[in-house]
């Protein structure tokens, strides 16, 4: 299930140029801000139909595109870092025996992973939907498909600077 | 739609049969994807820490994502959509 990089590249580069193609840039009425939106929309389309359907985060990238930002990861960092004050607090406390700082401790590590692990739900798209195991595979996959994303839209940037320069 | 629902029924159900090894070397699989925890030599990486690391890395891909974006918004202003174009563009991406 896991593509090489520059097959995914292509695939990319071949979906993004289809999407960008329909957006008719020749259009002067857009504005930079409308031109933004619609170049980042069709990243993230070609990025998740490049992979065919063949991850929960496609699916759910392809049907939502237009997800929010999530608030929900603040508050859960927050949490997160309480926790974690509290970890150091109850390590410093002498009148624990080892046994039962030893419980404690775990019992606050399996706390944080719990919290991050909704953080990283809420970075992926349609993370809310999935099992510890998939979300872990899906996060995989998804992390390998921005790097391409990133790569492509590096390359083109930097590509669109040397075209535009004056040529001697 | 169904069958997305059905599927996800399904990992739920076998979630049980997955071994500990298998999740051992998924996360193992993450951290080698993540550039900070990469060149950290030590063995003992927590789940938390590559939870952390992960969101951390997720967020600064999707705030390049933006910055890309709006850097190609304005590079991209003259370009027309015909296939000339495209084309140019192209073989200048491969």
């Amino acid at each position: 299930m896991h593509l090489p990089h520059s097959t995914l590249k292509q695939e990319f580069v071949k979906k993004w140029i289809m999407g960008l193609q329909r957006c008719k840039f020749s259009n002067n009425n857009m504005s930079i801000f409308e031109r933004k939106k619609a170049i980042k929309l069709s990243a993230d389309t070609a990025m998740a139909s490049a992979r065919k359907g063949l991850t929960c985060w496609s699916r759910a990238l392809i049907s939502n595109p237009d997800r929010p930002v999530p608030t929900t990861t603040r508050r859960a960092s927050l949490a997160c870092k309480k926790i974690v004050k509290r970890s150091r607090r109850i390590r410093r406390t002498a009148k624990c025996g080892a046994a039962r700082k030893r419980q404690i401790t775990r019992s606050i590590a399996q706390c944080l992973v719990r919290k991050r692990t909704q953080i990283l739900k809420s970075l992926i798209p349609g993370g809310e939907f999935m099992n510890e195991v998939c979300l872990i595979e899906e996060t995989l996959d998804y992390i390998t498909s921005l790097r391409v994303q990133v790569d492509v839209m590096r390359s083109l940037a930097s590509a669109s600077v040397r075209a535009s320069e004056p040529h001697n | 739609m169904s069958s997305r629902r059905s599927s996800s029924r399904q990992s739920t159900g076998s979630v049980s049969r997955i071994s500990d090894d298998q999740i051992i070397a998924l996360v193992s699989k993450l951290r080698h994807l993540l550039p900070e925890i990469r060149d950290n030599r030590s063995d003992k990486v927590s789940a938390s820490k590559v939870l952390q690391e992960t969101c951390n890395y997720i967020r600064s891909l999707h705030k390049e994502v933006e910055d890309l974006s709006d850097r190609l918004s304005q590079l991209l202003a003259t370009i027309d959509a015909d296939s000339a174009e495209a084309a140019i563009i192209r073989s200048l991406l491969m």
